[in-house]
């Protein structure tokens, strides 16, 4: 077995995991925190420069896959440890390591207060090992072993604050609804390996291996355009619970309880997006069904508008960033439902670097005011923050999507056009145009509600939290965790991030301004991803729809609202959006509610589930279950009763008994001695 | 042999078996019942002597004397196990005596159910 650069990628987060699960504690009490800093953020760094080497050595349009031991091998089916290097995991694994090594770096500031400090980085080396299997397994059952690994870290960390009972449920929510998103995926898996196995032709017993069953599942499906319609329903379920979409959004903006590294790191960046992987190495199974890319498409289209609304009434800074991932998340699906596949991945890294930032920034800020994460507190910031307001400022302009048409553009310009280009272009998904124009608007939704926190966070002149009283103490996730700060009053002066915070933020705010142009450029990115994620049989995927000048479009939707959230929230606060509630529009409280959504399925789903329970308890469990247990019991009682009529004590009564048992068995005897014969 | 048949003494055996049966089940005196289980072993005896003298088994073919011994031997069995038996039957009965001057048999039913 060769060495190949890929093991170092998964060995080295493996060693920090390792080294940190049995040693983090010592080395934290005798070494002190830097040195624990430095081991938990060196295997990252080190992966990254792996990872970095590896997609240097891959020849534009080849993949590899590295074997491996044999993992499971009963009867006619193999799964081995064997790893896929191609463009599409080698980009992931650049997004992973990389973003993740900004993230490690800010975190080695953001959490310098927290208690437990090593159990932080230990979760985090374990998502990061556990997202590169999903990314880098060659078959799908490795790719569900990361699926979980990354669904246990990302329970782990949302509920890194435990003691709080929020944070608990926010994590046993997030949990729960994933077991939804699984169930498809294992059914999807299934489906797959009965189809080829009645239809197919895997030579090796390879069955889950993505090399072995792509080309066989094409055919197959092909024959059966029923079963690619199933399989791409089920997947899709998958990639719902684990990418935030509409029906099992639900658990994504709770998952802000987790501290903001987290959030940036693997409810943005990379978890979120895994459910877009999975349908790019699917995709053939999408290409055959319109009708399951209908859906994946008009799910999108919905999720992204119905989120962007959402955001709209959240006075949480992380609860607008956390709606607008799942906003953005549904742009990927409306890509990747139309048919271009690449241009969901393009959105992926683009909104890697966006939302990543962003979300930084968000903890600059709220590390800055004394853990509070309320937008009414906030307001002028931009005095107190400079680098942090700058760079979301640009994070901004990259989610809003600002850009000159064939000049230059933000990041989230050119992936944005693309994927809207390729739903209003095609008609493989029969919505996708539908899809393509609700998109637009949201576009502009987006840049609306994005201008909003800006200018609530860090523009106008009046300091609101000089309004609090003093010392005042909000009841916040992270408040009660934080040491050595003062709470917001009168007095409070916030202070600028540290430079392990304001360095990731500056490089990711580069990433957000040049990085969608470089890839742009020429349209790299796409030929890069064409191997993988290029349709075998849909033909060109256009992202250019005729006589539609998107791009302009696109960029009136974006800066229209940008202008339009800046002249709203010109003179600071408004005051149907101040503390009291009861000033609020209706629709500003619908949306902060969620519409109602959350409400009434944790209404249907907790409520009705005891309800049910109670009927079962009532029908069932009383009158079924305990009649039939307290009926045994009675016929042994009055069993027993019966018999110890026999057992009354009095010996002539037993000596009679012995009597006529032994006449009885003489008896017996007898009659068989005269019918079977002496002998 | 002596010109009383078998089927005589089997009969006898019968009889006093019959009695002592009855008479365990009916008396409710222990001493009684004890005289009366005497009178079954006994009659157990007969019963084996009977077959040992007359020689039953010869029709299957075995070895006469043998058998005869058989027989005896077994009714010595049968006594030296009822002495035992008188002996620790009397002692019980001398206990229960002592502790509750009264021998009903039909009153020590202590183990009922």
């Amino acid at each position: 077995m060769n060495f190949d650069l890929i093991y170092l990628v998964l060995g080295l987060p493996l060693l920090g995991f390792l080294i940190l699960t049995l040693f983090g504690t010592g080395i934290e009490k005798t070494l002190g925190r830097y040195a624990l800093a430095v081991v938990s953020v060196l295997p990252i760094v080190g992966a990254f420069a792996a990872g970095a080497l590896r997609t240097l050595s891959l020849s534009a349009g080849t993949s590899a896959v590295v074997g491996g031991p044999d993992w499971i091998s009963i009867y006619g089916l193999r799964v081995p440890f064997e790893w896929t290097v191609d463009p599409l995991s080698m980009t992931m694994v650049l997004i992973i390591t990389g973003i993740g090594s900004l993230i490690f770096l800010y975190s080695t500031g953001y959490m310098a207060e927290e208690r437990e400090y090593s159990r932080f980085f230990t979760y985090l080396n374990l998502f990061v090992l556990a997202m590169l299997i999903l990314v880098l397994g060659n078959n799908l059952a490795l790719l569900f072993v990361g699926w979980e690994g990354v669904g246990l870290c990302s329970y782990l960390l949302i509920g890194f604050w435990y003691t709080d009972l929020a944070n608990a449920r926010a994590a046993n929510k997030a949990f729960v609804v994933n077991r939804v998103g699984d169930w498809g995926l294992t059914l999807g898996i299934f489906l797959i390996v009965t189809t080829l196995v009645a239809f197919g032709n895997v030579s090796d017993g390879r069955y889950l291996s993505y090399d072995a069953i792509l080309p066989s599942l094409q055919d197959a499906l092909q024959a059966h355009p029923i079963l690619a319609t199933a399989i791409g329903l089920l997947l899709f379920v998958g990639a719902m619970g684990k990418s935030a979409q509409f029906p099992l959004y639900l658990w994504l903006p709770d998952a802000m309880a987790g501290p903001t590294p987290v959030s940036a790191l693997i409810h943005a960046a990379t978890m979120v997006t895994s459910g877009v992987v999975l349908l790019n190495r699917m995709h053939v199974v999408y290409e055959l069904s319109p009708v399951a890319s209908a859906v994946v498409c008009g799910v999108g289209a919905f999720t992204a508008i119905f989120a962007a609304l959402i955001a709209l009434g959240q006075t949480d800074i992380k609860k607008v960033l956390a709606y607008s991932t799942v906003s953005q998340l549904g742009f990927m699906f409306i890509g990747v439902g139309a048919g271009g596949y690449w241009t969901g991945m393009f959105h992926v890294a683009t909104h890697a670097f966006f939302k990543a930032l962003l979300f930084l920034g968000a903890g600059a800020v709220i590390h800055a005011m004394a853990h509070d994460q309320d937008m009414r507190n906030y307001g002028a910031l931009r005095k107190y923050l400079p680098i942090t307001s700058i760079t979301m400022f640009i994070g901004t302009l990259a989610i809003s999507a600002v850009g000159i048409p064939g000049v230059f553009g933000f990041a989230g310009f050119y992936s944005k056009e693309a994927l809207l280009g390729a739903a209003l272009a095609n008609d493989h998904a029969i919505i996708s145009n539908v899809a393509g124009y609700v998109g637009l608007v949201t576009a502009g939704l987006t840049a609306f509600y994005m201008m909003r926190m800006t200018s609530l966070t860090f523009l106008g002149k009046e300091e609101r939290w000089r309004n609090l009283p003093a010392q005042a103490m909000h009841t916040t996730d992270e408040e009660d965790h934080a040491h050595g700060h003062h709470g917001l009053g009168p007095d409070f002066k916030p202070h600028e991030a540290p430079i392990s915070m304001t360095f990731p933020l500056i490089v990711l705010a580069l990433l957000s301004t040049f990085g969608g142009w470089l890839m742009a450029q020429n349209g790299a990115f796409e030929k890069w991803l064409a191997p993988v994620s290029g349709p075998k049989l849909l033909g060109e995927v256009s992202i250019e729809p005729h006589g539609f000048p998107l791009a302009w479009i696109s960029l009136a939707f974006a800066v229209g609202g940008l202008l339009a959230g800046l002249a709203w929230y010109r003179g600071g606060l408004p005051h149907d959006e101040g503390f009291d509630e009861t000033r609020w529009g209706a629709f500003r409280r619908a949306a902060y509610g969620q519409f109602g959504y959350d409400a009434l399925l944790t209404g249907a789903a907790v409520e009705g589930g005891a309800e049910l329970a109670t009927v079962l308890d009532r029908g069932v469990e009383r009158s079924v279950i305990d009649g039939a247990v307290n009926g045994s019991v009675g016929l042994s009682t009055w069993a027993g009763r019966g018999l110890g009529l026999l057992q009354r004590g009095l010996i002539r009564s037993y000596a009679l008994l012995m009597l006529l048992g032994a006449v009885a068995i003489v008896g017996i005897l007898a009659y068989g001695a005269m019918t079977g014969g002496a002998r | 042999m002596n010109g009383v048949p078998m089927a005589a003494y089997l009969a006898l055996g019968l009889f006093m078996f019959t009695v002592g049966v009855v008479g365990v089940v009916v008396r409710r005196n222990p001493i009684v019942i004890f005289m009366c289980i005497e009178l079954m072993l006994n009659a157990v005896n007969l019963t084996f002597l009977t077959f040992a003298r007359y020689g039953l088994n010869q029709a299957a073919g075995s070895d006469a004397a043998r058998s005869a011994v058989a027989g005896q031997m077994m009714v010595i069995f049968v006594m030296a196990v009822a002495a035992a038996e008188v002996a620790v039957g009397l002692g019980i009965i001398m206990a229960i005596f002592r502790l509750r001057d009264n021998i009903d048999i039909d009153e020590m039913n202590l183990l009922k159910g």
